[in-house]
């Protein structure tokens, strides 16, 4: 692991291991370039998956992070490989109003569902994708439901916590937990 | 008197009508969403030219519940409800993941028997899934009799489940810090912890020599079946480079002769404490995907055998705080879960629920490489070749 990760950090700048998952960010330029040498020089062949995170102060659902962030959205990947337990995540962050970023269809034919399904989540267009199209959602459907500002219709109809939820905590006097 | 002429009696007749090139049309056929082979609400668009499939096009969406948004509303603790459901087959092996997830976020240790009932069980929901496969891809390529023997089989081992969880399909039994003091184990107090119903280790050594016996049956009654030999050998041949670039994972993989298994390569449950194989096939066709599953009941009827013999004593549950709060950071936590590497990659932001959830999950990638593997396949061979996938529609929609 240390060694993988020392070989990591000669072609990548900004490589950081926490909580047991490498993490590697890139520029969108490189985008493409960076993912080749992982599976080529680094022998990351295996395409586990790809998603995109909305960064927003404004929220409708859920918390808004807990410091000021720069609207945008990031894309993360993650890669592996079969025959060993290296796993890496490469991620890249691209403006909101501008939402373009290169397919990685060329370099794993594995990402065509995943780009597909954050299209249609976030509204992310992936440039070079061979049939950009819908996935999951019906034809005619407007909006993209994974945006921290897409309301979720069941917490708008009723509220959280309902009163069933509001129930008190476990009684103080049972335990010593802290 | 009426001159009929036998057209047989015209010379060269019959010769010709071998020697014409017969033509047809290319027709579009819909498969799905309500069909039994498609495991839920799977619906396949082929385009075939006589019997070959010369395209096919998957389309998703029927069984899609948003539980990704869903987790952004949620409590960690309320996440496991959510997650039992994406693989419904194997509930149990769902909430796995999503726990180490957030117990590394918190730097949990979790109890060495916590880790051993979590190791056992979701050996056992292995063991259902491949039961399920079992019966329903041989009732698929046309076998009715086994899905009764496979669903008698696993009744043993879902009671089991049952028996510690109080539940069949969604136990829901995962605690960030352990697991839940087990059903029908006696009163909750503090005091008297409780712990594995009584009987329980008898019960699991009678039921995972069943499941020993029941894989050898399959073995005699679908393996040793000349028909099933005809319908699945050299069907749906998947390359091993194929497979990778497709994030394929789990059975599938391992029968294109990958000996990849996350079991052995991370240690997210203490696997490394016993001895079991990996199946891996040699041709990547639809027998090897049957028979890696098949020969892995035995290995996991095997690991849970192992594993009560040598269970570990202690607590059940870390200390953990009262309100859960994960810290802020990233992590991707991945299984081997029955049908394939199921992970999930959690962003927090320090708050009561995770700011993002991205659940991979194994059939969604196994299913994408349906278009590639039926290009070309007799359209015959397209439920032989959907079946071997053995997917679920809860894993694949998410």
């Amino acid at each position: 692991m240390e060694e993988f990760l020392n070989q990591l950090k000669e072609d990548f700048d900004e490589v950081s291991y926490e909580f047991e998952t490498i993490s590697i960010k890139v520029n969108v330029e490189n985008w493409i370039s960076s993912h080749e040498l992982l599976r080529d020089k680094f022998d990351l062949k295996y395409f586990s998956w790809l998603s995109a995170i909305d960064w927003d102060n404004e929220v409708s659902v859920g918390d808004a992070p807990k410091e000021e962030v720069t609207p945008s959205f990031e894309i993360v990947t993650c890669l592996s490989s079969v025959d060993n337990s290296n796993l890496i995540t490469i991620s890249t962050t691209i403006a909101k109003d501008e939402s373009v970023i290169p397919s990685l269809v060329g370099v794993y034919v594995g990402a065509n569902w995943h780009e597909r399904e954050a299209f249609e989540m976030f509204g992310i267009d992936f440039e070079g994708h061979p049939n950009l199209t819908k996935l999951y959602l019906p034809d005619g459907y407007e909006g993209n439901p994974m945006l921290k500002s897409f309301e979720l219709i069941s917490r708008e109809v009723k509220p959280w916590p309902g009163d069933v939820d509001v129930e008190g905590m476990p009684e103080d006097s049972e335990g010593d937990d802290s | 008197m009426v001159n009929t002429i036998d057209p047989r009696n015209i010379p060269g007749i019959s010769e010709a009508s071998v020697s014409v090139e017969i033509e047809t049309e290319d027709m579009t056929l819909n498969i799905g969403p309500q069909h039994p082979s498609t495991h839920g609400v799977l619906r396949l668009v082929a385009k075939v030219d006589g019997e070959k499939v010369y395209n096919v096009e998957p389309v998703l969406g029927y069984m899609h519940r948003g539980y990704e948004k869903l987790a952004e509303v949620r409590t960690y603790p309320q996440i496991t409800t959510l997650v039992n459901r994406i693989d419904w087959v194997a509930g149990f092996s769902n909430e796995i993941p999503f726990i180490a997830g957030a117990e590394r976020l918190m730097e949990i240790e979790v109890p060495e028997r916590a880790k051993q009932i979590r190791l056992i069980l979701t050996e056992m929901a292995r063991i259902c899934s491949h039961f399920v496969f079992n019966g329903a891809y041989a009732l698929e390529v046309g076998a009715l009799t086994p899905i009764f023997y496979a669903m008698e089989d696993r009744e043993r081992v879902l009671d089991l489940i049952e028996s510690v969880t109080g539940g069949r399909f969604h136990p829901n039994f995962n605690r960030i810090g352990g697991v839940k003091p087990a059903a029908g184990s006696g009163p909750t107090t503090k005091k008297n912890i409780q712990d594995l119903p009584a009987g329980f280790y008898r019960d699991t050594k009678l039921a995972m020599e069943k499941v020993i016996e029941a894989a050898d049956k399959f073995q005699n009654l679908i393996g040793g079946n000349e028909v099933f030999h005809k319908r699945t050998k050299n069907v749906g041949i998947l390359p091993k480079e194929t497979a990778e670039a497709f994030g394929v994972s789990g059975p599938i993989l391992r029968a294109s002769g990958v000996k990849s298994d996350l079991r052995t390569q991370t240690d997210y449950l203490p696997y490394d404490k016993f001895d079991f194989d990996i199946p891996v096939g040699e041709n990547g066709d639809c027998y090897d995907r049957w028979d890696v599953r098949t020969k892995e009941m035995v290995e996991s009827a095997k690991i849970v055998l192992q594993a009560i013999d040598d269970m570990p004593s202690g607590p059940l549950q870390a200390k953990v705080p009262k309100v859960i709060k994960v810290p802020a950071g990233r992590t991707y936590v991945r299984a081997e879960n029955p049908k394939g590497e199921m992970g999930y990659y959690i962003v927090s932001e320090g708050g009561l629920g995770p700011y993002r959830l991205k659940v991979r999950t194994a059939s969604f990638s196994n299913v994408s490489i349906l278009p590639v593997m039926l290009e070309g396949a007799l359209l015959p061979d397209l439920i032989a070749i959907m079946g071997s996938l053995d997917f679920v529609l809860g894993d694949v929609d998410r």
